[in-house]
Parts: C-alpha cells; sequence; structure tokens
C-alpha cells in the first residue's frame, strides 16, 4: 500500500510528528520550572544575589521554551477533532474530559501565573512573586499528571467498557486510577526533571569551560548535582517498575521490545537479546547477540521465569505491532541513556567529595564539563524514545485490545491530511531551528549581573558605623 | 431524570458559551493589536504594542484550549464532527497562532525583526481570518448523516456568506484592539486608536447590518425561528441594542474618554454573542444536531463540573489578578529589563 496516499498512516505520521517536536519544548519548562523555584527559594533564604541571577538567567531560556511549547502543543489538543473524530467520539467522555482538566486546572494556572513571574519582579512583592514561580511549575507538572492520565488510560483502559463502539466509564476515579497511571506519571516527571538539569547542568559546563562566570555557574552546576544524585538512579528504578507493567499488561509491547518472536516458558531461563536486526516478513531477527539467561534477571531478578513470556508469534500479525526495529532500539537508546546520565553523576559525586568542584579547581575538570556538555540533549533523546518505545509499541491500538487505531481516524481525503503534515514538518523544523538559533544566542550572551536587585537598593553595600552615620535626607517617598 | 441530563446538557452549553466569549473577547483585543501592529510605523511603537501583550496573551490564548478540552469531553461527537467539517479553518488558524506566539520572544530576541514583525502581524490576521470562516460555516450548517458525523467536503467551509463573516470579525477584533491600546497607551499612539477604533466600529456596523439581513433571507431555518412569536421581539431588540451601543461607543471615542471606549465594545461583543447563542440553541451542530444527542453521558458533564465548573471562579479571580498587576500605561518597549 502507498503510505502517501493512506489517510491512517499520514495522520498517524502528522501526529507523531507534532507530538515529537512538540515534547522538545515543555520538557524542558516542566523540569526547569522546579528549579526555578529552587534558586528563588535560595534567593529569598539567603538574599544572595547571585541566586537572584540565576533565577532571571535561566527564566529567559524557560520563557523562550515555553512560547515555542504553547505554539506547538495547540495542534495537538485539535488533532483529536481533526484527525480521530471517531476516536474522539468513542472515548470523549473520559479522554476529553481529562484534556479539559489539564487545561482548567493546569495550564490555565501555568499560563495566568507566567507573566507575573517573567515581568512582575518589580510590581509585587517577593513572595507573591514566589507564589507566581510556585504555581507556573506546579501548573507544568500537573500537566504531567493529566496527559499521563490519559495517556496510560489509552495504555490499559480502566472504569468501563465499549458498547457498541462507544467507551462508556462507569468508574471515573478507576479510569484515572488506571493500571499504569501512577508509574507512568512518576517516569514522566523524573523524565522532564533529569532533562532538565542536565541541560542546565551542560550549559553551566559550557561556561566553566570556557572560563565565563565559573564561579557563578559552578554554584548551578552544585545544585543540579545535588537534585539528581537522587533522581538518576530513581528513574532507573521506576522504568524498571514501568516495563514489569509492560511485561504484565501489554505483552505484545513488551515482545517488540525485545525483539522477541518466540515464547519463553515459564520455569525456564531465556536468553536476553542485546543488539539484534528484527525482520518482520520473515518473522525472525536476521542476527543476534543476547547474553544467556538474561531475561529472567531483568524482569525478575533470578535465573528461571516464573511465568511464560509471550513472542510476538503468539498474536495474528494484524494483531501486534509492526515496527519491531523501531519499538527495540528506542527502548535500547532510552535505558542506555538512563545509565549513563547515572554513571555520571557517580563519577561527579566522587569529584565533588573529593574537593574538584570548588570554584577554583573546577576549571580544571575538563574531561568531566566536557561530559556534562555532551550529556546536555541526551535526556531529550530518552523522552523521545520513551514515547516512540509507549505509542508505537501499542500499536495496532489505539485504545489498547479495545479500538483499533484504523477506525479512530477522520474521513478525509488524503491529499488534504499530506498537505497538512508537509507544512508542519516545514513549520516545526523552522521552529527547531529558530529555537536553537535564538537560544544559544541567549546562552552565548551570558546573564545580565549588572540588574538591580528587589530590596536590595536600601541595604547599604558596605557595612557602615554608626558614627560615620549619615540621615538620609530625601524626601520619604524617594527613600522608598 | 430526563429532566436532569437536559439541564446538565444546558449547564455545559452555558460554560462553553461562557469559554468562547472570554476568548473572544481577550484573544480578540489581542489578534486586534496584532493586525493593527501592520500598521506600526516604527520598531519603537510595534515594541510597545507587543509589550503591551507580553504578560497576558498566552493566558488569553488558553481560553481557546480550555473550550476545546471542554468541547471534546461534554460533546464528543460536536468536537469530531465540527472539527473534522473544518479541518482548513482549523490548521490556518492553528499556523496563524503559532507564527504570532512565537513571533513574542524570536523577534525580541533578533536583529533583524522585519521577519517576526510580519509572523505576528500576519499571524494574527490568519488566525482572525479562519476563526471567522469556521464561525461563518457553523452558522450556516455542517452536512451531516443521521449519526451526526460529517458527510460534506472539506471546502464546504468556504463561500460568500463565510467571508462575509470572517471580514465583519476581524474589523470586530481590530476595535476591541484600538479601544484596548487607547486604555493602555498614550500620546500620538493613542491618538492613532482613536482613529482606527472610529473607523473599525463603522466597518463593524456596517458588517453587522449585512449579516443581520442576509442571516433571515438565506437561511429558511434561522427564518422560522427568528419571526416566531414571541421570541421575534427579543431579536428585534438586539440590533437595536447594538446600534445604541455603536452611538454610545462612538461618543466616547469622540470625547477621548480613555476606559468607556473598552466598555462599549465588550458589551457589543456581549450582546453579538448572545444574539448569536439564541440564534444557534439548542443546536450543537446546525442545522441538525442538538445539544442533547451530542453531549456526553450524564456522569461525564457531573464529573466535568466537578473537577472543572468549581475552577470558574478561581480561574476567573487570578486572570483578573493579573490585568491588576499590570495596569496602567505601557510606558517603554519593556515591562522590566529581562
Amino acid at each position: 500500500m502507498n503510505i502517501w496516499a493512506d489517510t491512517v498512516a499520514l495522520s498517524r505520521m502528522q501526529f507523531a510528528l507534532t507530538a515529537i517536536f512538540h515534547m522538545l519544548w515543555p520538557v524542558l519548562t516542566t523540569g526547569m520550572g522546579i528549579y526555578l523555584v529552587i534558586v528563588e527559594g535560595l534567593w529569598l533564604k539567603t538574599r544572595n544575589s547571585d541566586y537572584y541571577y540565576h533565577a532571571r538567567f535561566w527564566a529567559k531560556l524557560y520563557v523562550l521554551n515555553f512560547g515555542i511549547g504553547v505554539a506547538t502543543g495547540l495542534p495537538m489538543e485539535f488533532q483529536f477533532g481533526t484527525n480521530w473524530a471517531p476516536f474522539s467520539e468513542a472515548v470523549g467522555d473520559f479522554f476529553g474530559s481529562i484534556l479539559g482538566f489539564e487545561a482548567a486546572m493546569a495550564f490555565m494556572l501555568e499560563a495566568g501565573f507566567l507573566g507575573i513571574m517573567l515581568f512582575g519582579w518589580e510590581r509585587v512583592n517577593p513572595k507573591i512573586h514566589y507564589f507566581a514561580t510556585i504555581m507556573v511549575a506546579f501548573g507544568a507538572n500537573l500537566s504531567t499528571f493529566w496527559i499521563l492520565a490519559a495517556n496510560s488510560w489509552l495504555q490499559t483502559p480502566a472504569g468501563g467498557e465499549v458498547v457498541n463502539g462507544k467507551f462508556i466509564v462507569d468508574d471515573y476515579f478507576q479510569a484515572i486510577l488506571n493500571p499504569f497511571m501512577f508509574i507512568s506519571v512518576s517516569h514522566m516527571f523524573f523524565a522532564t526533571l533529569e532533562t532538565s538539569l542536565f541541560v542546565i547542568g551542560g550549559i553551566s559546563a559550557w561556561y566553566i569551560l570556557n572560563h565565563r562566570h565559573a564561579e557563578f555557574f559552578s554554584r548551578s552546576l552544585k545544585i543540579v548535582v545535588a537534585v539528581a544524585i537522587a533522581v538518576t538512579p530513581l528513574q532507573i528504578y521506576i522504568g524498571h517498575l514501568s516495563a514489569e507493567q509492560v511485561a504484565h499488561y501489554q505483552p505484545t509491547k513488551l515482545a517488540a521490545m525485545e525483539a522477541k518472536w518466540e515464547t519463553s516458558p515459564a520455569g525456564q531461563p531465556a536468553d536476553w537479546s542485546l543488539v539484534a536486526l528484527p525482520n518482520n516478513k520473515l518473522e525472525r531477527n536476521d542476527w543476534e547477540i543476547s547474553i544467556p539467561n538474561g531475561l529472567g534477571y531483568i524482569l525478575e531478578f533470578k535465573k528461571n521465569l516464573s511465568e511464560p513470556v509471550l513472542g510476538l508469534k503468539e498474536w495474528q500479525p494484524d494483531d501486534r505491532p509492526k515496527m519491531v526495529g523501531l519499538v527495540y532500539y528506542s527502548f535500547r537508546l532510552m535505558s542506555g541513556i538512563g545509565f549513563f546520565l547515572a554513571g555520571l553523576m557517580g563519577v561527579s559525586v566522587i569529584q565533588w567529595l573529593r574537593g574538584k568542584f570548588a570554584p577554583e579547581a573546577i576549571a580544571q575538570q575538563k574531561w568531566l564539563l566536557r561530559t556534562w556538555l555532551l550529556a546536555a540533549p541526551l535526556g531529550y533523546i530518552a523522552v523521545e524514545s520513551g514515547w516512540i518505545v509507549r505509542c508505537v509499541g501499542r500499536q495496532p491500538w489505539v485504545v489498547y485490545g479495545q479500538i483499533r487505531t484504523a477506525d479512530g481516524v477522520s474521513n478525509l481525503p488524503a491529499s488534504e491530511v499530506l498537505t497538512s503534515l508537509l507544512i508542519f514538518a516545514g513549520v516545526y523544523t523552522t521552529l527547531f531551528i529558530c529555537a536553537m538559533f535564538f537560544g544559544s544566542r541567549i546562552i552565548r550572551q551570558g546573564p545580565n549581573l549588572e540588574l538591580s536587585v528587589p530590596g536590595i537598593e536600601n541595604q547599604p553595600a558596605v557595612e557602615t558605623e554608626p558614627a560615620e552615620f549619615i540621615p538620609d535626607q530625601r524626601p520619604v517617598e524617594a527613600q522608598q | 431524570m430526563e429532566n436532569l441530563e437536559h439541564f446538565l446538557t444546558q449547564v455545559w452549553f452555558v460554560i462553553l458559551a461562557l469559554f468562547l466569549f472570554l476568548y473572544v473577547m481577550l484573544d480578540g483585543f489581542d489578534l486586534g493589536v496584532g493586525i493593527l501592529s501592520l500598521t506600526s510605523s516604527s520598531e519603537e511603537r510595534r515594541g510597545i504594542l507587543m509589550t503591551s501583550l507580553g504578560n497576558i496573551w498566552d493566558a488569553n490564548e488558553t481560553w481557546l484550549v480550555l473550550m476545546g478540552g471542554a468541547l471534546f469531553g461534554a460533546f464528543p461527537l460536536a468536537y469530531g464532527t465540527i472539527l473534522n467539517a473544518l479541518y482548513i479553518p482549523i490548521f490556518g488558524m492553528i499556523f496563524g497562532l503559532i507564527f504570532r506566539a512565537v513571533a513574542f520572544e524570536f523577534r525580541e530576541h533578533s536583529t533583524n525583526k522585519v521577519f517576526w514583525n510580519l509572523a505576528f502581524g500576519v499571524g494574527s490576521f490568519m488566525a482572525a481570518l479562519f476563526q471567522g470562516f469556521a464561525l461563518g460555516s457553523v452558522l450556516e450548517g455542517i452536512a451531516v448523516d443521521e449519526a451526526g458525523h460529517f458527510v460534506g467536503s472539506i471546502w464546504d467551509w468556504l463561500d460568500w456568506r463565510s467571508i462575509l463573516v470572517a471580514l465583519t470579525l476581524i474589523q470586530g477584533y481590530v476595535l476591541i484592539g484600538s479601544t484596548y491600546l487607547i486604555l493602555k497607551t498614550e500620546g500620538e499612539l493613542q491618538a492613532t486608536h482613536y482613529r482606527t477604533a472610529k473607523l473599525a466600529a463603522i466597518t463593524t456596523l456596517i458588517g453587522a447590518i449585512l449579516i443581520t439581513i442576509v442571516t433571515p433571507v438565506v437561511y429558511e431555518n434561522a427564518r422560522a425561528k427568528l419571526f416566531h412569536q414571541p421570541e421575534v421581539y427579543i431579536f428585534a431588540l438586539i440590533p437595536l441594542l447594538g446600534v445604541v451601543l455603536i452611538g454610545l461607543l462612538l461618543r466616547s471615542l469622540n470625547q477621548k474618554a480613555e476606559a468607556t471606549p473598552l466598555v462599549w465594545t465588550i458589551l457589543l461583543f456581549l450582546l453579538t454573542f448572545v444574539g448569536l447563542g439564541l440564534v444557534v440553541f439548542p443546536y450543537i451542530i446546525p442545522p441538525s444536531i442538538t445539544i442533547y444527542q451530542a453531549a456526553a453521558a450524564p456522569s461525564a458533564l457531573v464529573f466535568m463540573i466537578i473537577f472543572i465548573g468549581f475552577l470558574i471562579p478561581i480561574m476567573l479571580f487570578y486572570n483578573i489578578y493579573n490585568y491588576i498587576v499590570f495596569r496602567g500605561k505601557v510606558s517603554g518597549e519593556h515591562y522590566s529589563e529581562s
């Protein structure tokens, strides 16, 4: 079949393209919001202006990403109606409500307080400003919660059943608390945080390597390390729990993630494939390196499987994912990055404990700083790969086991979808290039350390003895 | 039970109408300022125009996202059918909104601002134009089968009547954008927008008169409804009130009032909106699918009221607070250095 004349394939491509591009921006702002809360909190607590300048500097990158995130996110919501009208009608009662909650609770909160966070420094008092920053970060993370709750429900639909092609919900709370929800929300929460931390850490490393504000940016690097020391191992653990859930609830996805064609029975060991060349036509891997008895250790930390792991051949070709290689390698890429970042974190902690992070010593850690710089984009790649595993892996279902993707597509001429797809590809590529260009311009400019700090003007720069005290003779208004 | 179902459905129709109205009013002045920026003579002026929106454009646009989500949840059939039918206008609007949204940031950091100025102005214009097409074609009616699924052609939305609606909506946005700028600016810039407001008031009036005449003449369904006793008196009252409001608006513009032009314009928007709502009700996919046929299950409507309905006052509160924090004239290119 010619995919350029197939509305289903084109609509899927359009959704995938917009989602993959859109994800690049909120993934940073969601995690960076928490970072901004941390530095502004440190500023309020210590009154050290460096933290204030950190808040102002990173907020510049924040707002750039936020603006593009909003712009590229808009089509995501509308595509459900334009390209997936039968799907929207079938699941609107639940899925649509959740998108409504996301807008009302999360997105509106973030948007409503963003103006104050960005432009309100001189207009509201610092506590209200801090409240606004917290609301922005909270709103963004609440978005993660609702979007992941909705997506998890598509993976493990709960709380009702399909009657005459429409999903009738009996219990909304059971639907929200669907089996995947909690682990998925946590995995994504830590993914956004980890991505942002390594972006902030990588940029900080770049400044230190270039001998620009080395002391200033060693502060941000230390904050990053202090937070990421807990995040990176935890994320690997949550990822593991997530894979266990996939094994239990979505056996076709697990089989694709492992490029496993034949079933491994219970009570026996099974090999774990490290690299392979899956062949969808012949239903086998053309070539493979595998670790003997590895699968049992990975899934259950023991040699013999207690439950069988089903191979793809257990299902008809129409009931299992087609893009096995993509899912298989995306999964390996994501997990590999997770371990790499945890390793980098371990090394950094050791160096910090050895005193190598002191402002005068840090610039000598060239190889470590270069690795941090290299690690800056890895979080994004891991997040994208993870979503590919999640959403390509659940095919051919849009609602796993209940509604097929092909049955959810709008009745549209393929040529129209192709046109919009091409425009999206052009516009989003342009936006990506512009984001990189203007983002790197902001980074090259560096922080503005000359900004006046709110509340500082009235304090004397140097401690003065009472004897030297000169009364302020300006009018009362000017003293404020 | 049936009464309760009807009541819940009507509650959601009203909530959606509220979201749509807030969107049209708030992003209306936003888009209007964007369109007006095309006429700005200098970078400094454009800077002031964009600064006057910097803290709120995003919150204003969020009402559209909220409206979309609420329509999806409360009336899934209408969401699917209308968006499917309006494929081209929806994406036209979205691409317009994308360009104007990124222009805020990119213009700020760019050394050659010409392209982003155009992206802002033309993006605003495109968004307004395609919203007008969408509105026009929903008012005209959408071709559906018995189950309410779209069966028309992908170009159904385009004809002379939807063009008339689109042009009028653009004029309306320019009007509300001008009156917003009268409130937010001073001096020569303010003087310019007294002129654009007056011009837009007159063109909007002409468009509104044409639409008022065309609607009952061309559409059989609307005619039957509009001339039915006793509603005919209400429908006759709306254009009369509209003319009165335009009179008050023009008078306040002549008196160089600063805040009242915006107030009269908002009331004019509200009046038009109520009028359109009465013409459409109880249909949500005119001319055949009612809100009751397109509604989600009652349990979904209750569930959504619990999570969204109670948030409405809170959302309104912090949005209003945002306007209070940034009240007053926009003086320079920036609210504060960033």
